[in-house]
């Protein structure tokens, strides 16, 4: 970093490459791909630390070993994404609705600034209290803050036994079911509904209960036993020509927002209000705005080449001047990651 | 520096009369909160009673340059609320409405003045709950847990404060008003809302806190086992964490606590037993059944000599009432006490319970511990008597202990914070460089350094200071809190 002058790009997998803004011109491009490996890990503790750079697939077989797993399923692992660039961009799947996102499952974090810093926050203890959560700021700063290089997170056991039920119906009779389900005890892991016309529902369990908990969740929505989740993760990818966004707001908002908006492929959580739509690129601006009449979010995923202009982000926050302070104070000349947040000017 | 008349004219000026406290006999009432031993009056005591009066009252300290410190219930236990001489408490303890309980989204609107069981209580009716329990919760408010980042002894399954809140307004050090975080776990970029909690009410001022809530679960089951050691007790913890059950809690008591707390409450835990382990399991009722089946099978290959299982909620209330009165129960069995609180890794409890024991044999001092053995958060109880000049020792142990978290791999503080108890003791977890990146956080939210000066960061100033000994809070002495 030092060695260097300009602006630089931080740079993992490339899974992510085109998410929110366009990065602008860099003089530098800094890989994490060469800072893998585990640091530690105690299976009898369940947390590990481990170099940025590694692929969080790797990361979650090795740790399989020991029957343990970060609980964490955004589509984008299996692509090869890093520890470190999923943290960025604060990625998150279908089972965040349970365990929170990376923001929740980060204990700790070493990250490198613009001026050479490298600040240590957090630990490797899930309770700790210490010191303030720098680690929380790297999440979803998109390589404009620094480059994380070594992440500490808390592991949990991976489930005894997956059940996943089916149900196939519109988004608005899945709006209603799920519903259902969040008001009942069953305790459901993730609760999707794609755009194929499928509600899916995903018991983590115990063997012995398993059969149990799919019955009543049978009696209770219908639908039958399989194994969705591929077609959940091809559809989180959009379809070719259009504008990827991902949009979050209220659950109960979700469904009347999207069936105002053009989109095309759709996976929707129903419990979290985080979904993952394509639609026409000329249909951005007008999702931005409806989803910020909502009090929700967006952010533009991936553009085709037809869009390269087109907004990333909607109207800004309100913590905007908190937003650019902090920049200001973790990369005062503005080296870090350009354009992410642009239109913000931050 | 004494307060300037100016200042202290237009401060006092910024809220009508009745929300604006400067006798000095009546500010002293703030002096403290549950860290008694350090003691600060503060100049002027504000007590707004909505955010716009918050939002004055900051305002108002900004143009002036003076600081100041919010305060809910003054029920922590690391100074983290302790006034700024010549500066200005801004209370919150009028700002108790709960506005608005979402059930289809499951999330409720609350004011900071709002008790973390007042959440619950309002919710109940409809299946939900508000899950992080600090044991201080019938009187602890939101903006403070919010300020602490307060977890309690179901957070080893449900997470602490950060994991639970979808959003905060916060008026901050310049007296603008802004809004962290969002309706989703979608956050616009970095993730503010995140390293404002826990920030010890450095970084501004929470006015309004949007809470997840959860439904309940719908079976809870709770047993007592008894064990011949510690160590037995620590190896059972292991082997339900390597069976894969995410127990709700796993709390453990060593035999002085148990001594202590049996006194007090007579819960029915045995007293003379080297330790005693309370687990508890909730979720859908086949997974509790299957899991509880197997918890029992693990205390009994390790030698459990005596287990019980609330067989009511009544009975699982009483097991619950004797692990939270074990601290102010140890009052019963000596004279003064520090209450400490530190993480280490949950495998090395065995090896810190043994060097605490050793350090408390050098010191001549005896130390109980109860501690939550999920998550391998200790708070040891370092027993003294001030009367036979045992104060120092104590509270040289009481650190030493803290520090010695540390060294294994662990933590300063695991809930109760840094405050201005541990600002000194950061150097032993933190490099330079660390706390110099996390003073730049502090500079992006108050360039000025008016908001709760002195806390959390160590400053040569603050750090050449000794506390004095611990004094009962006056809540703790009306038995409506327990030092946890």
């Amino acid at each position: 970093m030092l060695d260097t002058a300009g602006p630089v790009a931080i740079v993992g997998a490339g899974t992510a490459a085109d998410w929110a803004g366009r990065l602008g011109t860099v003089h530098s491009v800094l890989e994490t791909t060469g800072l893998t490996g585990v640091i530690t890990h105690n299976p009898g503790d369940m947390t590990v630390s481990v170099h940025a750079g590694t692929p969080l697939r790797a990361l979650q077989a090795e740790v399989a070993e020991h029957g343990q797993h970060v609980s964490f399923d955004a589509a984008r692992v299996a692509a090869g994404a890093t520890v470190g660039g999923l943290v960025a961009t604060a990625d998150a799947g279908p089972s965040a609705l349970v365990h929170g996102s990376l923001r929740d499952l980060v204990i700790g974090t070493t990250t490198l600034l613009a001026d050479g810093s490298v600040v240590r926050s957090g630990g490797h203890v899930i309770k700790n209290v210490a010191g303030f959560d720098v680690s929380k700021l790297l999440h979803g700063s998109y390589g404009t803050l620094g480059v994380l290089c070594e992440v500490v997170l808390r592991l949990h056991p991976i489930p005894a036994a997956v059940g996943t039920v089916v149900v196939e119906c519109s988004l608005g009779e899945a709006a209603r079911l799920a519903h259902e389900v969040l008001a009942s005890q069953l305790e459901p892991t993730a609760v999707e509904w794609l755009s194929s016309g499928r509600l899916l529902v995903r018991i983590d369990s115990t063997e012995e209960a398993l059969p149990a908990r799919l019955e009543r969740l049978i009696a209770l929505v219908g639908g039958s036993v399989s194994d969705p989740w591929a077609e959940h993760a091809e559809l989180t990818r959009g379809r070719p020509g259009e504008a990827l966004l991902r949009i979050g707001t209220k659950p109960s908002l979700l469904p009347g927002l999207l069936e105002r908006l053009p989109v095309g492929t759709v996976t929707a959580g129903l419990g979290t209000g985080v979904a993952t739509v394509s639609l026409p690129v000329g249909s951005v601006p007008e999702a931005h705005a409806a989803l910020h009449a909502a009090g929700g979010t967006s952010v533009l995923r991936t553009r085709p080449v037809s869009g390269l202009d087109v907004p990333a982000w909607g109207p800004p926050p309100s913590a905007l001047p908190v937003l650019r302070a902090v920049k200001q104070q973790f990369d005062p000349d503005r080296r870090l990651g350009p354009g992410r947040f642009d239109p913000w000017e931050i | 520096m004494p307060l300037d008349p100016v200042a202290r004219a237009a401060i006092t000026a910024a809220l009508p009369p009745d929300e604006v406290v400067d006798d000095p006999v009546r500010t002293r009432a703030y002096e403290c909160d549950g860290l008694t031993g350090y003691r600060v009056r503060p100049e002027i005591v504000l007590i707004p009673r909505d955010a716009d009066g918050v939002v004055r009252a900051v305002r108002a300290c900004h143009r002036n340059g003076v600081p100041f410190v919010a305060r809910g219930a003054g029920t922590g236990l690391s100074g983290g609320a302790l006034p700024v001489a010549d500066g200005v408490v801004i209370s919150l303890s009028r700002l108790k409405s709960i506005r608005e309980i979402d059930v289809e989204n499951r999330r409720a609107v609350v004011d900071p003045g709002v008790t973390n069981l007042e959440i619950t209580a309002a919710v109940a009716q409809h299946g939900l709950y508000y899950a992080p329990d600090p044991s201080s919760q019938q009187v602890c408010t939101i903006g403070g847990n919010v300020a602490e980042n307060s977890g309690g002894a179901h957070c080893l399954k449900y997470g602490f404060t950060t994991n639970h809140v979808w959003s905060l307004d916060v008026v901050l050090p310049d007296g603008s008003l802004v809004t962290l975080g969002g309706d989703s776990a979608e956050q616009q970029g970095p993730d503010l809302r995140g390293v404002f909690l826990g920030s010890e009410g450095t970084l501004g001022i929470t006015t309004s806190v949007t809470v997840r809530l959860l439904r309940t679960p719908e079976t809870v089951r709770t047993l007592l086992a008894d064990f011949p050691s510690v160590a037995k007790a620590g190896e059972v913890v292991s082997d339900i964490v390597a069976a894969g059950i995410v127990p709700a809690a796993v709390e453990m008591m060593d035999t002085l606590a148990i001594e202590a707390a049996e006194e007090a409450v007579h819960a029915g835990y045995t007293v003379g037993t080297p330790a005693a382990l309370v687990v508890e399991l909730d979720g859908p009722i086949e997974q509790c059944d299957s899991e509880f089946a197997q918890v029992k099978a693990i205390c009994d290959k390790h030698g459990c000599t005596r287990l019980h299982i609330a067989g009511s909620p009544e009975e699982r209330a009483a097991i619950w009432r004797g692990r939270k009165a074990a601290f102010a129960a140890v009052g019963r069995i000596s004279p003064d006490y520090f209450v400490q609180d530190g993480v280490v890794p949950r495998t090395r409890l065995a090896e810190v319970l043994q060097r605490i024991a050793d350090m408390g044999d050098e010191a001549g001092l005896r130390v109980a511990n109860v501690f939550h053995a999920g998550d391998g958060n200790l708070h040891p109880l370092v027993l003294y008597s001030a009367a036979a000049g045992e104060t120092e020792r104590a509270e040289e142990l009481s650190g030493a202990i803290a520090e010695l978290c540390v060294e294994l791999g662990g933590s300063l503080s695991g809930e109760h914070g840094i405050g201005t108890d541990k600002a000194c003791s950061m150097p032993k977890m933190f490099g330079e460089e660390d706390l110099a990146v996390m003073h730049r956080v502090r500079e992006a939210f108050d360039p000025t350094g008016i908001c709760n000066p002195g806390k959390v960061l160590p400053t040569p100033r603050l750090c050449g200071e000794r506390p004095g000994k611990y004094r009962a809070h006056p809540l703790e002495e009306a038995g409506v809190i327990e030092r946890l």
